[in-house]
């Protein structure tokens, strides 16, 4: 039965083994090729522990390697290896690299510069539009943008990069099997970035979102990026890993700029505060890469809606407020200012979420 | 020898007619009540021993056989124990006879003989087949709401038997205590702030909306909540009647009046079983909280943390007004048509309202919305976001309006909308929106663009439709809904992703 299997598909069925991570995966790569670890695997003479040892056999089992193998291709998954065509050349000096990656898509497109725009899932509008905007201009200069799939700025920025015509196809690091969609929302987000750019996971297929497999996720979203920018996050979470996963490998970070009062700017603050550089358009951040780029200032460019329109934006500000705080600001009564709300929105300038104004632009 | 009695028993809200048939023989000494007694009904054959020696009168030492007819139906509650005594008295020729002829009698004995007042006294007057009933003293006020029947309010036994010997006159009820008036509750003037949940609330009051309050521990929802029923109208004579017939039943304490004439405000705890609040029970089905709340408010506190089958079982009264509860003994249908005010924290934390402030897992506030039926938070017309109010507006603050100004614009617009012949403006049936809701230029322009848009659907709009009817006969504008009236509707809307609605 062996023999016409390459050797990506005895990989694939090592990496399914229980409690095989990537640096076991690594070590027990490191003196043989997977299609003998893979029979030494089912023999318990691959030298690890008793009791993991004894693990494997059991599961090798279990396994039908040519039937997994199949199953991989049926679903267009490819499976990449270290010094074998396709793996990503940012990862070929990582201090931690993943011991191979399933791919959909095409993994080619991080051969591009690669920015990673990451951020909370808690994001506020006016973040989802900022990453929105990044992945879009940034696409459409030619940059790869990396992201992990998540709701909030993740999804954003993929979108954006996705909206942009003729623009670079981004690529997405997920922290689940590449058949288990998670967050499940994100299904038709998730095709259309395996469909256009490339989708790339370090679990076998049927991993579940274990709360442990994102933090692992972030540091190949670190390794892969040239340039890292943090859109919004809180001072601890995921985005938080990502940035320190980044500074082990010297990527640079960038950090938007947002209201020092608001939870969803608080950690991107602190990490302008710790010196990273400034985020405030994708100028800033193809600066940071180093290339060659004409300066498009946003501060000024956009003039107002005019009227009421105005003196309502200005009550607003760029923090979220409620009609009540808006008419109280504005000293008039609840009706006028309910009129202009729902023409600024009908217009795009705010967006409501739960009784909540945010200015958008 | 025989005797019949009238009485009557509550099933539900509505009484029914019993006969009570006593009928004394010679025989071995035993007392049997038959006809598909409870066990309270059983008892009374205790109550009924005592009562009578205590008040001096005598015991049969002969056969005694109770029938309770039609006996085909349970009879609960010991309501009929003073028909059995006057009945063993007449049974036993202890009475003239034809003594009780026209007379129904419905009250409970003490051991000493008093006689006391039993819960559904409005109801069970008003099923005796008799011109004359004979009360408990405590329960004159309430037996006298319902007309055409003579009331001869009594304190014990005795006195009944006296009445029926003709050796003593009826008692003469008691003086009605002066009716006060009713206690006008907490006033809105407390509320400081909080100038849109002040809005939705006087909205919610004036056209009849179902209103849903979000918003963090501590910014005063149950504080507004508890403030509606003091912006209703006082009940009508009907719906009075109907509430104190609830009421009644349920053994809540009534004015002194004895009809209840101000909206019931009802707010049962979240940890509510769902006969509790529908009503219901195994052996007696008791109205339940959602009939308590006929006419006036229910408020659910902590929306979120009722078990969801209960708030379920709250789509029937939605709908219809009124709950028909089955079980094995029977089927009762109680009134329900009540304004429902529920009160929820945004997510687990509480603190999940301006966007980016919340600390919850994703799952957390998902499992959170999922709590709430969608068919359920579809019956919210109204939905507001209460706030923490500024320490400033707590301190400093003038007072808000007081309610009886509030109230007055609320019965304003309720009368019009009773000229208008829709009952209320949440009940404006879709055919006549258009009559009567007719939209203004400006405001077709809002509607139009918000369905393009997508953020509005084909019933939102409905809803919004008919609170902004209400909005603008708050303001006066009875002729068409203006633009902003239908903005504000929309500010005011409660949409289906209330909770869990995480990026």
């Amino acid at each position: 039965m062996s023999g016409q299997l390459p050797p990506p598909a005895w990989l694939a069925a090592l990496a399914s083994l229980p409690g095989m991570g990537p640096a076991r995966l690594r070590t027990v790569l490191s003196d043989r090729d997977p299609e003998a670890a893979w029979d030494q695997a089912r023999f318990g003479a691959l030298g690890v522990a008793e009791d993991l040892s004894r693990r494997w056999v059991m599961a090798a089992r279990q396994i039908d390697v040519e039937a997994l193998w199949a199953r991989h291709q049926s679903a267009g998954i490819r499976v990449l290896s270290p010094g074998l065509a396709g793996w990503p050349r940012n990862l070929h000096d990582d201090p931690e690299p993943p011991a191979l990656l399933f791919a959909r898509g095409d993994p080619a497109v991080l051969d591009r510069p690669c920015v990673a725009v990451v951020g909370t899932r808690r994001c506020t509008a006016a973040g989802r539009s900022l990453a929105h905007e990044l992945g879009s201009d940034l696409a459409a200069a030619g940059i790869c943008v990396v992201s992990g799939l998540a709701l909030g700025i993740d999804a954003a920025a993929h979108r954006g990069a996705l909206s942009a015509a003729g623009g670079a196809a981004p690529a997405a690091v997920v922290g689940t099997g590449l058949d288990v969609v998670y967050p499940a929302r994100n299904r038709e987000l998730w095709d259309l970035v395996a469909d256009r750019g490339g989708l790339l996971s370090e679990y076998p297929l049927g991993s579940g979102p274990e709360r442990w497999r994102f933090p692992a996720r972030n540091r190949i979203i670190a390794g892969l990026a040239d340039v890292v920018v943090v859109v919004e996050s809180d001072v601890t979470g995921g985005s938080m890993h990502t940035v320190e996963a980044a500074l082990e490998r010297d990527r640079t970070v960038l950090a938007v700029p947002g209201p020092v009062r608001s939870r969803a700017s608080a950690g991107t603050n602190a990490l302008l505060a710790a010196g990273s550089l400034l985020a405030r358009d994708a100028t800033d951040v193809l600066v940071a890469l180093g290339l060659d780029v004409a300066s498009r200032s946003r501060v000024g460019t956009v003039t107002g809606p005019g009227g009421s329109g105005d003196q309502v934006l200005d009550a607003l500000g760029w923090e979220p407020a409620t009609l009540e705080q808006l008419a109280e600001r504005l000293g008039t009564p609840l009706g006028p200012v309910a009129v202009v709300l729902v023409e600024l929105e009908r217009d795009g300038w705010v967006a409501q979420r739960s009784g909540w104004y945010e200015r958008l632009r | 020898m025989l005797a019949t009695i009238e009485s009557a028993v509550v099933f539900g809200v509505e009484g029914r007619p019993v006969t009570v048939e006593v009928h004394v023989s010679n025989g071995l000494p035993g007392f049997t009540v038959v006809g598909l007694p409870d066990t309270a009904c059983r008892e009374s054959r205790d109550r009924v021993r005592s009562a009578l020696l205590s008040s001096s009168l005598p015991w049969p030492q002969k056969k005694t056989t109770v029938n309770l007819a039609p006996s085909g139906v349970r009879k609960q509650g010991a309501g009929l124990d003073l028909a059995i005594a006057v009945g063993v008295l007449a049974a036993n020729g202890d009475l003239p006879p034809d003594a009780a002829a026209g007379v129904g009698f419905v009250g409970e004995l003490g051991l000493d003989g008093s006689v006391r007042a039993v819960p559904g006294t409005i109801a069970l007057v008003d099923a005796v087949r008799a011109p004359c009933v004979v009360v408990a003293t405590a329960a004159a006020p309430e037996a006298m709401v319902i007309g055409g029947r003579a009331i001869r309010p009594v304190r014990s036994l005795a006195d009944v038997v006296a009445a029926l010997r003709g050796e003593a006159p009826w008692p003469e009820p008691p003086p009605l205590p002066p009716t006060a008036p009713p206690d006008p509750g907490p006033d809105l003037a407390d509320v400081r702030g909080q100038r849109v949940a002040r809005f939705a609330l006087e909205v919610a009051a004036a056209g009849g909306h179902h209103l849903l309050m979000v918003g963090p521990p501590g910014a005063g929802k149950t504080m507004l909540a508890t403030r509606l029923p003091g912006l209703l109208p006082d009940l009508g004579d009907r719906e009075a009647l109907e509430v104190t017939r609830v009421h009644s039943v349920a053994g809540l304490r009534l004015p002194a009046g004895g009809l209840v004439r101000r909206p019931p405000f009802r707010s049962p705890h979240h940890g509510s079983s769902g006969p509790a609040l529908v009503g219901g029970g195994s052996s007696w089905l008791r109205p339940g909280e959602a009939s308590m709340a006929h006419h006036g408010v229910l408020f659910l506190d902590e929306l979120a943390e009722f078990a969801p089958s209960v708030l379920d079982a709250l789509r029937q009264p939605l709908e219809e007004g009124s709950i028909r509860v089955c079980r094995a003994s029977g089927t009762a249908t109680f009134p329900a048509r009540f304004l429902l005010v529920a009160a929820t924290n945004p997510c687990p934390c509480g603190d999940g309202g301006p966007p980016g402030a919340c600390r919850c897992s994703d799952r957390a506030r998902a499992r959170y919305g999922r709590r709430l039926s969608g068919p359920l938070l579809d019956r919210f017309d109204l939905r507001v976001d209460v706030g923490r109010p500024a320490s400033g507006e707590l301190l400093g603050g003038d007072p808000g309006e007081p309610s009886a100004a509030v109230a007055a614009r609320v019965a304003g617009v309720r009368a019009l909308a009773a000229e208008r012949g829709t009952g209320t403006n949440a009940a404006i049936p879709v055919g006549r929106l258009d009559e009567l809701a007719p939209l203004s230029a400006g405001a077709a322009a809002v509607v139009a663009g918000a369905l393009r848009a997508g953020s509005l659907t084909a019933r939102g709009l409905h809803r919004v439709r008919r609170v902004a009817r209400t909005i603008a006969d708050l303001a006066g504008r009875a002729e068409a809904v203006g633009e902003e009236d239908i903005c504000l509707a929309l500010q005011l809307r409660a949409d289906p992703e209330v909770l869990g609605a995480a990026a």
